[in-house]
């Protein structure tokens, strides 16, 4: 199978995976993109150069707040924690994520 | 927007530096876990850094996208904008100086103009809401185009006020002239509650109440800042102290800041209450109820205009407090007193175009020259131009910090501009006041004129003014040089045709135009000086004096005084011109005439009028010493008239119809028609003689009240009028004295002003349109140096090539006069169609063909001599030399 960058995926699926990510951790940049490889099982791979304009987006939209703490490298990192309002979005976007995907699966199987 | 990210855009802007390193850590940090990874996955550390930088992609690119994200980079870029340009400033200062010179004339120019606009038009006083404020003015209709004006009374104020709904306040005021102590005053006589009405405060006392202005009123007033400079010389203490005006202490209770004009112009120099007008006889009827007043009143803010003009006509159609002419109709009118002129916007602003038309061509012509400098400096920028593109600058970047230049030098410019305008409007007035003709410069010291300040609306006007000419001089420039062929321009082969010829030349035509139009008025208007100056005005001037009296209750002791004065040697007198309606009936002996009604002008005068004014007769006889009222039942008749009455000649003898129109209170009550024998039919006097009347003459005598006093005096009749001046303001403090000669002199006056103005104006614009045609040849030629070389080198003569250049100039500048004065004739026709045309016609010609050859010669001369440099050199240049340089 293929490896997706996620920009070919649906527009604005980026900040969709960031914000599921976050929802349950406070994590720095590399290990978000990390993660969602390690559970996609590899199959998407953020653009990594893209994946900072995201998140400086995101933190503009008070979506996500940032903070510098020690990190398991011992220097200093920039950990992103979901906000109240990040949180009302992700079930916003979710929502509308499962409805698509299930007309997507409906269509495909009936059609 | 929300707060956070407010926040955040706000921080990137002032913590700059520290946002920056905060960006570059977060993003090494990413690199350095990712070579972290590799390595603990066995790669090499070098290999493991190499595979990480690659995963990532372009470091800076992504910084760059962050940056976006943040939304300052618009800020960010419009500082480096400016930075860059200067940079550039610094680097060709002379070339910003021209810009800024040239553009802050033209700038200041039109903010002169809306300088006076806005003194004019806007309170900037500190007076309350004064949008609500209206001036009530009633007229009563008696015939389609018949609508004498109502006189305002203060019995018909009271009325207002008591019984109208429409105001939250009304006042009244009326102008008063005289003299304290020796000197001509003027102030104004308000109500009680005129300073609360407007909402303006004294800076010392107190402000005249209610209370002041009951019975016979108090002998108070208030000065305004004016006032107290001119009499009180600014001394504190000046409450409480005492003025004698005729004949009467006022005691000063207050003083007005120096902002608060009234409503007039230009400041009045002290208020005084209104019920002290029977005191000072502050126009020709004495008695309070007969006192033309302004009535104002702030509309109520839920009450809309007409809503209120249809509640005051219901009202002034019930009044008996004013003179009612049976029969007619009353239509009252509210006209909006925001402004110290009693108009609305519209009227005001065609009012001041032509103005700001004339001042704004100075500015169009800067800003053609300033184009195309911009376009010359675009060549020789093209090089940078050409590299920034090719690393990658868009053409909407370049553009955009083009225009961040000129909109810097505009904005400086601006900057200059109100200095400017302040120093063209000293000028004006420093010129206006020393060459005023002596009989009206007191008068003129009177009306307290001041060149009116700058305040933020100037300020804003310029700003946009800057913006706007950074459009006109700096758009089509940086769209055009950034227009390049890349390959080219990195070779260094600069292209030199940046600009075509053809738009280069339009701009001259346009140029030459402008100043054509405006060089034109000014050669009509010196034309009309000079005619007005020179020409025979058809009366005599030399030695006749005009008296107006303003305390009727003097006349007799100043009729006594004049008559036995050694200066003077005949005194005659004439009424006020007012209206009528003549009428020829058909009378059985000439069947042949139909019957004519002619609305005329009405002079009343005495029988030594005609001799002192030198108007000769025509035909008949002038009046005798005998017919001193309309009793009489005799009239005289201009010869312009009696030509309409009676085409085929005659006149004298007939019997007409005459009904005068009552236009002063003290015509009233309104005289009937009545049968009038025609005596005499008189010479017209000039158009130029300042008293240009054409129409009936009926009979008077020095006694009547209302009438001037026309003299005939020994000597020089200035001496005279400063001897008599001395002499008689004892009698009458108020009283006007004018030579005839200044009073013909003063229509020579005020077009030579408008000369002036012109002719700076259109000396600017010749001075700026010759420049720029001065250098825009010279950069031509320097551009077709290898042409005309090539030229040369295959023979030309010097005159071919002398020929080829003069050709390529002096058309756009043929082209431009033909514009111009086409556009000044077409100007002047549609001028002639309008009703002004009788004031202007009388003055000056607007088609003088003099005036247009003259200007058109000045302005043919000074290209020449323009152009001729550049050509000679053109012609002048060695082929060898410049095929080698190239």
């Amino acid at each position: 199978m293929a490896r997706q960058t996620i920009p070919d995926l649906l527009p604005g699926t980026l900040d969709l995976l960031i914000l599921r990510t976050l929802q349950t951790q406070t994590l720095h940049g590399w290990a978000i993109s990390e993660r969602i490889q390690q559970i996609s099982q590899d199959v998407l791979q953020i653009n990594q150069g893209s994946l900072y304009p995201a998140l400086h987006r995101l933190e503009h939209q008070s979506w996500i707040e940032a903070e510098w703490a020690v990190s398991e490298l011992g220097r200093r990192a920039k950990y992103y924690r979901l906000t109240p309002a990040g949180r009302r979005q992700l079930a916003l976007e979710a929502g509308e994520w499962e409805r698509m995907t299930t007309a997507i699966g409906r269509v495909m199987k009936l059609a | 927007m929300n707060r956070r990210d407010l926040f955040l855009r706000v921080r990137a802007l002032i913590a700059r530096r520290h946002v920056e390193r905060e960006l570059d850590e977060e993003l090494s940090f990413h690199v350095e876990r990712e070579t972290q990874k590799h390595i603990a996955a066995g790669l090499s550390p070098a290999d493991a850094r190499a595979r990480a930088l690659a995963r990532f992609g372009p470091v800076p690119l992504a910084a760059d996208q962050c940056r976006d994200a943040r939304g300052v980079s618009v800020v960010d870029d419009v500082i480096r904008d400016v930075l860059y340009a200067f940079r550039t400033f610094r680097r060709a200062p002379l070339a910003a100086f021209t810009i800024v010179a040239t553009v802050a004339l033209g700038l200041g120019l039109v903010a002169t103009v809306f300088t006076v606009y806005n003194f004019v038009l806007f309170r900037v006083d500190a007076v309350r809401n004064p949008a609500e404020l209206y001036a009530v003015q009633m007229e009563q209709r008696t015939a389609p185009g018949e609508e004498p004006d109502v006189v305002f009374t203060r019995r018909a104020y009271d009325a207002l006020r008591r019984e109208t709904n429409v105001f939250s306040d009304t006042f009244a005021m009326s102008d008063y002239a005289g003299r304290v102590g020796g000197r001509l005053v003027r102030g104004s006589l308000v109500t009680g509650n005129f300073f609360q009405a407007l909402g303006v405060h004294t800076t010392l006392g107190r402000p005249l109440l209610a209370e002041d202005d009951e019975g016979a009123g108090r002998p108070v007033m208030v000065l305004s800042h004016t006032g107290w400079r001119k009499l009180f010389d600014r001394d504190p203490a000046v409450i409480g102290r005492r003025v004698m005006m005729e004949g009467a202490p006022y005691e000063i209770v207050g003083v007005m800041p120096d902002g608060f004009r009234g409503l007039g112009v230009t400041s009045s120099d002290f208020w005084a209450p209104l019920a002290r007008a029977g005191r000072l006889g502050a126009d020709v009827a004495v008695r309070a109820d007969d006192n033309w007043l302004v009535v104002i009143g702030r509309l109520k803010p839920e009450m809309s205009r007409e809503a209120a003009t249809a509640a005051l006509a219901v009202w002034a159609s019930g009044q008996t407090t004013f003179a009612r002419i049976p029969g007619s109709q009353i239509l009252v009118t509210l006209i909006p007193r925001q402004g110290t002129l009693p108009l609305d916007n519209t009227g005001a602003l065609l009012l001041f175009s032509p103005a700001f038309f004339a001042f704004g061509l100075i500015l169009m012509i800067g800003c053609a020259n300033v184009g195309n400098l911009l376009l010359a400096r675009g060549v020789s920028r093209q090089r940078e131009i050409g590299i920034r593109l090719s690393l990658g600058a868009s053409r909407r970047r370049i553009v955009r910090q083009l225009l961040t230049e000129s909109l810097l030098l505009a904005l400086a410019a601006a900057a200059c501009g109100v200095a400017v305008s302040q120093l063209f409007l000293q000028g004006a007035l420093y010129a206006a006041v020393t060459t005023i003709p002596p009989d009206f410069a007191e008068f003129a010291s009177m009306l307290n004129l001041a060149v009116p300040g700058w305040d933020w609306r100037v300020l804003a006007f310029l700003v946009a003014g800057a913006i706007v000419s950074t459009m006109c001089f700096g758009l089509a420039p940086a769209l055009r040089v950034t227009r390049l062929d890349l390959v080219q321009t990195m070779r260094g082969e600069l292209s030199r045709d940046v600009h075509p010829h053809r738009a280069r030349r339009a701009l001259i035509a346009v140029q030459v135009g402008a100043s054509a139009l405006l060089l034109i008025c000014a050669a009509i208007f010196l034309r009309g000086a000079i005619a007005a100056a020179t020409t025979d005005p058809g009366v005599r001037t030399s030695d006749t004096v005009r008296v107006s009296l303003e305390i009727e209750t003097q006349r007799d002791a100043l009729l006594q005084a004049l008559r036995l004065d050694p200066l003077v040697a005949v005194v005659a007198a004439s009424s006020r011109t007012g209206h009528g309606v003549i009428e020829t009936p058909a009378s059985p002996a000439q069947t042949s005439v139909a019957p004519t009604r002619t609305s005329v002008e009405q002079l009343a005068v005495s029988s030594e009028y005609f001799d002192v004014l030198g108007l000769p007769l025509v035909s008949g006889r002038g009046f005798t010493q005998a017919e001193r009222t309309a009793e009489a039942g005799v009239v005289v008749v201009s010869e312009t008239i009696a030509r309409q009455l009676w085409p085929n000649g005659g006149g004298v003898g007939q019997v007409v119809r005459f009904e005068a129109t009552p236009s002063t209170p003290a015509a009233a009550p309104p005289p009937s028609p009545r049968m009038m024998t025609v005596v005499g039919i008189v010479r017209d006097p000039g158009s130029n003689s300042g008293m240009s009347f054409r129409g009936v003459y009926l009979p008077t005598g020095p006694e009547s009240p209302g009438t001037w006093l026309m003299l005939r005096v020994r000597g020089n009749p200035e001496e005279a009028r400063r001897a008599l001046l001395e002499r008689l303001t004892g009698l009458d403090p108020a009283f006007g004295i004018l030579t005839l000669r200044s009073a013909t002199r003063m229509q020579a006056y005020v077009l030579r002003i408008a000369f002036w103005v012109a002719a700076v104006l259109g000396g600017l614009a010749l001075a700026l349109t010759v420049s720029g045609l001065f250098s825009v040849l010279s950069y031509l030629i320097e551009q077709q140096a290898k042409e005309i070389g090539v030229r040369m080198a295959l023979g030309a003569t010097t005159k071919h090539v002398a020929e080829l250049v003069l050709s390529q100039s002096l058309r756009p500048v043929g082209i431009g006069l033909a514009a111009g004065g086409a556009l000044a004739a077409a100007a002047a026709t549609v001028l002639m169609a309008t009703p002004a045309a009788s004031e202007i016609g009388g003055s000056v010609d607007v088609l003088d063909p003099v005036a247009y050859a003259a200007s058109a010669l000045v302005i043919a001369a000074a290209s020449l001599i323009a152009v001729s440099i550049p050509t000679l050199r053109a012609a002048h240049l060695d082929p060898i030399a410049t095929l080698r340089n190239d």
